[in-house]
């Protein structure tokens, strides 16, 4: 009994011993655990909880939708569109893959992904094998490839197979629905949203909105929770600019200018018309020009506005400045004649010449037959100072201060020093100067308007995503040039150019009387110093009508090879253009061909027909002529209407009553519909069209 | 004598009413818990079903209150005398699984019975845990145990931790392991078969290293020795975890308030990771107290053996206890990177029928051997 009671009694401390080691183990376990804890929480707690909040807290780039770019009339010249861009989370397509086959994933992945977006593999690799949390693939891509993309990320289609990490969002691309209209003017912007030329770099600040930093919280699979100071997009969105261009004149010009550039086989060319009471740039027309769209595949030359940029020796248009800075400073009388020396005049050691050798000439006939020799007397009376003074006083010389990029300032004193006496003499029949088309065309508003200098005007909005106008343009005078009467006098000389027998009768407009003055201007060759003989700058300058100007337009084109009269060249392209805009701004009828009745009579509105019968019988212009099409339609086939600015409904209804389907992209208005409008298509066709929301 | 006692009576005198308050206590804070880990996906569309997650726990703590109590009305001598069934029952419950199992993650540990799934290797803990009891109870030596002694232990208990670890569940089979060493250390062993023991531990665990652990196992222990080295691969869940812990400093930020949860940063919070949850909830202070509570439980099991009328009861109170404590241990330890991930849950904490069931038949066995002291 005692020895099983001292073996249980030993039995029973040896239990005990080992209870408290186990107790003591016990503790040690939960010890450690708990100073892990302090460590992490208490001691280390301050580092983990920034941790915390830099996870959370994303600094989120909103980048805000670009304002629209519109002409005076409000036709849309520039809008956004979201268009979706491709992005690789590489850290997330790699998170599930074990180490050794990161490098056969990657691979497989790069390979997929590049059959996808028509990359090369080895690039999209790269980017894979990273582990960068954000690299771009691809900025705007299609539709269809985002939606091959999609699949390629989706678990349903691929399974196991799928691709993590690829995300795709809306991204701004800017499209201008009129293609190469007004290009070198409206420039273009790059995929980074920077406005790159044009009213798009030099209005960068409005129409980019603000860009701003805010600071949100985002949970895990990256949804904003919450942001401080996060207003609605509106208030965020880019400005609306509302140009003075109309797109109409501007398109005319344009295309005028690239008929009579390419029939002359010219290398280049500008037309500016501007309103002449208010310095209203309406069209400014650059030839080469280029398609904003496909930037990339312009050259720096097709995208220079050269109206803007390029300088000319003016020739003989500067002439009209000559005589009325002479009138002005009193050098001459308008009704004064001047002895024009049979067509030679010596001045220093120049001898200077006429085209057209003549004694005695009024001022008139001066500018009519375009005399070098008496112009240049004038000048010489006058005397260098006070010439270059007034020339100074009609903006040559000096920038115009039209808010675009890349505007040329000219040069009236090439040699930084007062004239002497054979300079003086050149610059009054406009040689050895250098001017822009816009300046020209600016100074020649002066003497249209009554003699004031106007700054020119571009913009002639600014207004709010939510419709607020923000800034307008006022015409602004800069400076009275020459009194009323000088002012007037000059006009009444420069009607007598496009009359008779002046060298500009080809600008003349029946039932119009048309101020202006022609030059045709030979070039510098850079090799020799000396002019050329074979290269020319062909240009007109003029306005209408002559005693109330509506408009005036300046035409330069640069050697043309067929031909090189400004008369001849330029003057034609004067009144084709001014006619557009006088039967445009409805000064004039619209000329319209003698209707086939018969013909008319068989289509399915025989109003038309009356219309005509009516129109033929009485001289009067049809009320219902614009809905007559040009050209026939074929049976089965339509025409694409215009439906641009028309809400998504209404269009596709209005598709709809014609036979035609639509595929749909985006909200608001419509802002670009492809086929484009006037395009002719087969019933039943689907046209795309991009919506955009209305501002 | 004790036979003739009625149960009314010994229920009276002897019901571990210490034991009893302290797993209400840790059931209640694990619902509570498990409420705040799943409420960010109360308005989640596509996983909007696991925010009920905890009224399914609240059923499986029903369904475990009725048969821990099974286990504690019953004698546990009669459990002593079908420990060996019990454990056959378990190894063809284990074989069950590589038949009807179910996939989950990468795990094949489940099987579908109705709308229910079952994991059988949870329920093996216990039942390992009593085989072991069964053994120690029936090899009446008294002097130090040989390697020799040790073998049939060693196994009963290799058997499961091989199909365990085939599933693969590196963590439950750790806890088997870890149950057994703890319940043989009980018991005296040789010293030269200690040391024998130990070298043996190290060359298997090299063995384990190069041939049995899978990749992914084997970047979590990487990431572990080097855990700022891949925060968003490998050591993601760690490191994450360490976030929320942090973020919840000395008084946390509220109940329902811990913001890395809340945000939907915490991965698997309320599977593996509850004790983050509730440690950015509730803070160090809330922490501490939860470690009390886990540490006294621990502690009571073992004053439990040690009160035990026969070897059998000690054993089971052990093994019981010990596995609660590596539960505790390595679930914790993982979650304040003092160890690597192992999915190891926490007890009553995290979401689980099998483990909820198995861990409140633990207690009940607990309470049984506590009762008939």
């Amino acid at each position: 009994m005692s020895a099983e009671d001292e073996e249980g009694r030993s039995k029973r401390v040896g239990i005990r011993a080992r209870m408290y080691v186990v107790f003591g183990l016990v503790a040690l376990g939960f010890g450690m655990v708990l100073s892990s804890a302090w460590d992490v929480m208490v001691r280390d707690g301050e580092g983990w909880r920034e941790l915390a909040e830099r996870q959370r807290q994303r600094r989120l780039r909103i980048v805000p939708k670009r304002g629209t770019i519109y002409d005076r009339n409000g036709l849309a010249l520039a809008v956004s569109v979201e268009v979706p861009s491709v992005s690789l989370d590489s850290y997330d397509l790699l998170r599930t893959v074990p180490a050794p086959q990161i490098p056969v994933v990657a691979r497989d992945a790069a390979n997929r992904i590049a059959a996808v977006l028509e990359l090369d593999p080895a690039d999209v690799e790269r980017k894979i094998l990273s582990k960068r949390r954000f690299s771009w693939l691809k900025r705007q891509i299609s539709a269809e490839e985002a939606a091959r993309l999609r699949e390629l990320a989706s678990r349903k289609v691929m399974g196991d197979r799928r691709v993590r990490g690829l995300v795709v969002e809306g991204e701004g691309r800017r499209y201008y629905p009129r293609r190469t209209v007004a290009g070198p003017l409206l420039g273009f912007v790059a995929p980074d949203g920077e406005g790159k030329d044009g009213i798009e770099l030099s209005l960068d600040h409005d129409l980019k909105g603000h860009v701003e930093q805010l600071r949100g919280l985002r949970d895990r699979s990256g949804r904003l929770l919450f942001a401080d100071g996060m207003h609605d997009d509106q208030a965020l969105a880019g400005h609306d600019i509302h140009l003075t261009i109309d797109q109409g004149i501007q398109h005319t010009a344009e295309r005028e200018l690239a008929n009579v550039a390419t029939t002359f086989e010219a290398a280049g060319g500008s037309v500016i018309a501007l309103d002449p009471n208010t310095g209203e740039i309406l069209a400014m027309a650059s030839w080469p020009g280029y398609n904003p769209n496909d930037y990339r595949s312009s050259e720096i030359n097709e995208r220079r506005d050269r109206g803007l940029s390029d300088l000319f020796e003016p020739g003989s248009t500067m002439k009209i400045f000559t005589i009325a800075a002479g009138l002005s400073g009193g050098a001459i009388t308008p009704a004064q004649k001047l002895y024009c020396e049979k067509g030679f005049m010596p001045v220093d050691n120049v001898t200077i010449r006429d085209t057209h050798p003549s004694e005695w000439l009024s001022i008139s006939q001066v500018l009519a037959f375009s005399s070098n020799i008496c112009a240049a007397k004038i000048g010489l009376a006058l005397g260098g100072n006070r010439l270059y003074d007034s020339l100074r006083r009609f903006g040559f010389g000096q920038t115009t201060g039209v808010p675009l990029p890349g505007e040329a300032t000219g040069m009236l004193r090439p040699r930084s020093r007062p004239w002497v006496q054979v300079e003086t003499a050149a610059a009054s029949f406009g040689q050895g100067i250098s001017v822009s088309n816009l300046q020209l065309a600016l100074a020649t508003a002066a003497l249209a308007n009554g003699g004031e200098l106007m700054e020119p005007a571009i913009i002639k909005r600014v207004s709010s995503a939510t419709g607020e106008t923000l800034r307008t343009s006022v015409p602004k005078v800069r400076r009275r040039v020459v009194p009323k009467r000088v002012a007037r006098a000059v006009v009444e000389m420069m009607i007598g150019v496009t009359e008779g027998e002046g060298t500009g009768v080809e600008a003349a407009i029946n039932g119009y009387q048309v101020a202006g003055k022609t030059a045709t201007a030979q070039k510098t060759d850079p090799k020799t110093g000396r002019y050329s003989l074979d290269k020319y700058i062909a240009s007109f300058v003029g306005f209408v009508p002559a005693r109330k100007p509506r408009v005036v337009i300046s035409v330069m084109i640069d050697e043309p090879m067929l031909e090189h009269a400004g008369g001849a060249v330029a003057a034609p392209l004067f009144r084709r253009l001014a006619k557009k805009i006088l039967e445009y701004q409805g000064l004039m009828p619209r000329s319209a061909k003698r209707a086939d009745l018969a013909a008319l009579a068989r289509t399915a509105d025989p109003a038309h027909a009356v219309y005509e019968a009516m129109r033929q019988a009485e001289g009067r212009r049809p009320a219902v002529q614009d809905t007559v099409s040009p050209a026939p339609v074929g049976a089965g086939r339509v025409r694409v209407p215009d439906l641009t600015g028309w809400p998504l409904r209404e269009a596709v209804r209005r598709l709809s009553d014609l036979g035609l389907s639509a595929k749909i992209d985006g909200t608001g208005l419509l802002s670009l519909q492809t086929p484009a409008p006037g395009s002719v298509v087969t019933k039943g066709e689907t046209l795309t069209l991009f919506f955009e929301p209305a501002t | 004598m004790i036979r003739s006692e009625s149960l009314t009576a010994r229920v009276r005198e002897n019901f571990d009413w210490t034991l009893f308050l302290a797993i209400v206590a840790v059931a209640i804070l694990g619902v509570v818990n498990l409420y705040s880990a799943t409420s960010p996906y109360v308005d989640d569309p596509h996983r909007a079903g696991l925010a009920d997650v905890y009224v399914s726990q609240v059923y499986w703590l029903v369904v475990g209150v009725l048969l821990g109590t099974l286990a504690w009305a019953i004698d546990y001598r009669n459990f002593e005398r079908l420990a060996y069934f019990l454990y056959a029952g378990g190894v063809f419950g284990l074989l069950l699984v590589f038949v009807l199992g179910e996939g989950i993650r990468g795990g094949t540990r489940w099987i579908k019975i109705g709308s229910f799934t079952l994991q059988p290797s949870e329920f093996m803990k216990i039942l390992v845990v009593l085989a072991i009891a069964k053994y120690l109870h029936d090899d009446p030596k008294t002097e130090p145990r040989t390697l020799a002694d040790l073998a049939p232990a060693a196994l009963l208990t290799v058997l499961p931790v091989v199909l365990v670890m085939s599933q693969p569940d590196l963590g439950t089979s750790l806890v088997y392991a870890l149950t057994v060493v703890t319940m043989l250390a009980m018991a005296k062993i040789r010293g030269r078969s200690l040391a024998w023991l130990a070298v043996g531990g190290g060359a298997l665990s090299v063995v384990f290293w190069k041939y049995l652990l899978r990749p992914y196992q084997k970047g979590r222990i990487d990431s572990f020795l080097n855990p700022d080295a891949d925060v968003t691969g490998a050591g993601y869940h760690a490191f994450q975890s360490r976030t929320a812990i942090g973020n919840g400093r000395l008084w946390g930020d509220g109940y329902l308030q811990g913001t890395q949860n809340q945000f939907g940063y915490l991965p698997d919070q309320y599977s593996d990771f509850p004790f983050a949850v509730f440690a950015e909830d509730w803070g160090f202070a809330g922490a501490v107290v939860l470690l009390a509570i886990y540490c006294f439980v621990c502690i009571w099991s073992v004053h439990i053996a040690s009160q035990a009328k026969d070897r059998f009861g000690a054993a089971v109170a052990v093994g019981v206890g010990a596995t609660f404590f590596w539960h505790t241990f390595f679930n914790i330890g993982m979650t304040v990177g003092l160890l690597p991930v192992v999915g190891i849950t926490l007890p009553l904490f995290s979401y689980g029928g099998s483990s909820v069931v198995t861990i409140l038949v633990g207690f009940g066995l607990l309470m049984n051997v506590s009762m008939r002291r």
